[in-house]
This record gives structure tokens, sequence and C-alpha cells, in this order.
């Protein structure tokens, strides 16, 4: 891998900015939130970043935001994570390893379904099957 | 306690964009022997009396979680040199800033994993807190330098998946170029 400088860092965000007007002009629809404490960091939040990032780059999903926040006061279920998708309940996550990462990815933000055995705060339990 | 230094490393990077820092420099600095880290920022600083306290792992100053009563980031710093031989020290002034150095013995078999570097760094660059980070880090003869501001400039929104999928791949290239990868 050949060292990239920042010129042509910006010249490939540019072509990629092409290709999204090209594709259409939708806003950003989902946002993945992931806690990023001392918690979370010593439980796996960073693998479980990298995985979502990859899951997402590999169905080619780019409409979506990855934010970090720090502790959301469930230490004992870190990796903890808040993931926000336009028509859906907002959720919380637990115990988010790099696997189940990648089954948000799948379930919930691609097809639209929660992922209920890792939920941990909201929706109320009637939402949840 | 944190499973890489890479993790250690973001917790206290972490530390200084909490304490309102906007420019904040962190330098990781590798040679055959030793890893040598400074983290610098220009935040709100502690008192004489509140440094004294930091290496309690039961000392918070309740800011951001009101009824904790525990703070672990630096006292994870301070044991894993005290175990290993290392050193580790932190200087602060109010109102001016905070450095924290360390440097560990890599030859210790009780340093922990280094871990992976362009994950924390990119991790560390879409925090999302407006402070421009610096980033300088160097392995023998070979380094390189990123802050913040310069990727802010070539990428727009780094939080954005598009965006931090090329910052990944630029971090990895600096990385790779180090002989990391």
């Amino acid at each position: 891998m050949a060292k990239m400088t920042l010129e042509e860092l910006r010249n490939l965000r540019e072509s990629k900015k092409k290709e999204m007007v090209q594709r259409d002009g939708d806003e950003k629809s989902a946002q993945i939130i992931i806690g990023m404490g001392t918690c979370g960091i010593a439980a796996g939040a960073k693998e479980a970043f990298d995985a979502f990032l990859d899951e997402l780059n590999s169905h080619e999903i780019k409409d979506t935001r990855i934010t970090q926040t720090g502790c959301m006061g469930l230490c004992f279920s870190e990796p903890t994570v808040e993931v926000a998708v336009p028509g859906m309940p907002r959720v919380i996550y637990g115990n988010v390893t790099d696997k189940v990462a990648r089954r948000i990815v799948r379930e919930h933000i691609i097809e639209k379904a929660l992922v209920s055995d890792h939920i941990f705060d909201k929706p109320a339990a009637d939402i949840i099957k | 306690m944190h499973a890489t230094l890479c993790d250690m490393i973001m917790d206290l990077v972490q530390n200084s964009i909490e304490a309102d820092a906007s420019e904040i420099t962190l330098s990781v600095e590798e040679t055959e022997e030793k890893l040598m880290v400074v983290i610098t920022d220009n935040g709100k600083g502690m008192s004489a009396e509140t440094l004294e306290k930091v290496k309690d792992p039961f000392y918070s100053d309740g800011l951001k979680h009101r009824h904790r009563k525990v703070g672990l980031g630096l006292p994870f710093l301070f044991q894993t040199a005290e175990m290993t031989g290392g050193t580790a020290g932190i200087e602060s002034q109010e109102g001016v800033g905070t450095t924290v150095t360390f440097t560990l013995d890599r030859s210790n078999v009780d340093v922990p994993m280094f871990g992976d570097f362009t994950t924390a760094a990119m991790t560390l660059m879409t925090y999302g807190f407006d402070v421009n980070l610096k980033i300088e880090r160097s392995i023998g003869e070979k380094n390189y330098a990123i802050s913040r501001a310069e990727l802010n400039d070539a990428l727009g929104d780094l939080n954005d998946a598009e965006s931090l999928v090329l910052l990944k791949e630029f971090i990895a290239s600096q990385e790779a170029d180090l002989g990391t990868l």
C-alpha cells in the first residue's frame, strides 16, 4: 500500500462525491452512535466500530453516519450502541461484539428488523417480538 | 485494565477532549526498545490539589457522571508503568493545559500489546468534538503527521460512512509506510 497524500485523499473524496450525486440525492438515513467511554473501549467498542464500518462498506451503504459518545451508563453491557433509522424506534443495543455489529447492519439497517436479543433500552416491551 | 496500549492512549486523549481543549497533540514514538507517548492539550488543566488525586482510581471530579466514584483512565496508565518498569508522568496548570507522558520498555513481558493504531487514530479523529487533534507518529527514521483540521478540509464530514472508509484507508497507508501493517 503506497503512502497516500492529503491531495490524493481529497481527490478520492471528490470522485466518490460525484458518484453519490449521480446515484441519488437522498439525505443520510441512519445513524450509529457508539459508546466510547473507558468501559466501552475496554469491552471492545473500537472493534465494534471497525466491524460496523467494514460491514457498511461491504454492502456499499453510504447513507449512514457513525458517531461516538461517552459512557451511556450501561457499563455492564458494553460495548453499547444506539441506532437510529428513520421510521423505526431508536434502540440501544448492548454487548455489541464484532459479530453483533455486523448483524445490526444486516438486520436493522438493511432489513429494517430489530436485533431483539441485544436490545438493552427502548423501545417498549410490546414492540419487541 | 485495557487490553492494548492503543485503548489506553484513546482513553487518555479523550480526557483532553473532555477538558475542553481546542488543540491536542498526540505523539507516539517507537524504537526497538521503547514506546514513548506524549499527549499535550490546552484544556482547562488541573489544580495542584486535583493533580495529586488523579492516580487514585476511586477519585473522580464528578462532573461527567454525578454519582460515580471512580476514574480509571490515568490509574490504568500509572499501574501499567509501575508494573512494567516504565515511567509515566502528568503535568498540569489550571487554565493552561495538561501534558501526559509515558515511556514503556517494549521488552518487558508484562507490557500490553500495542494494538491497532489505525482504528484508534480513526476513532479519535472522528470523536465528534470541535478539537484540532494532531497525531505525530514515528518508528525509527520513518514518520508521519496528520491533523483533524487537514482531514476535515480533505474529506468534509468525517463521520459520514464514505469519509470514514477513506480516512481508514489513508491512516492505514501511513501505518503501512511505517511498516506496522
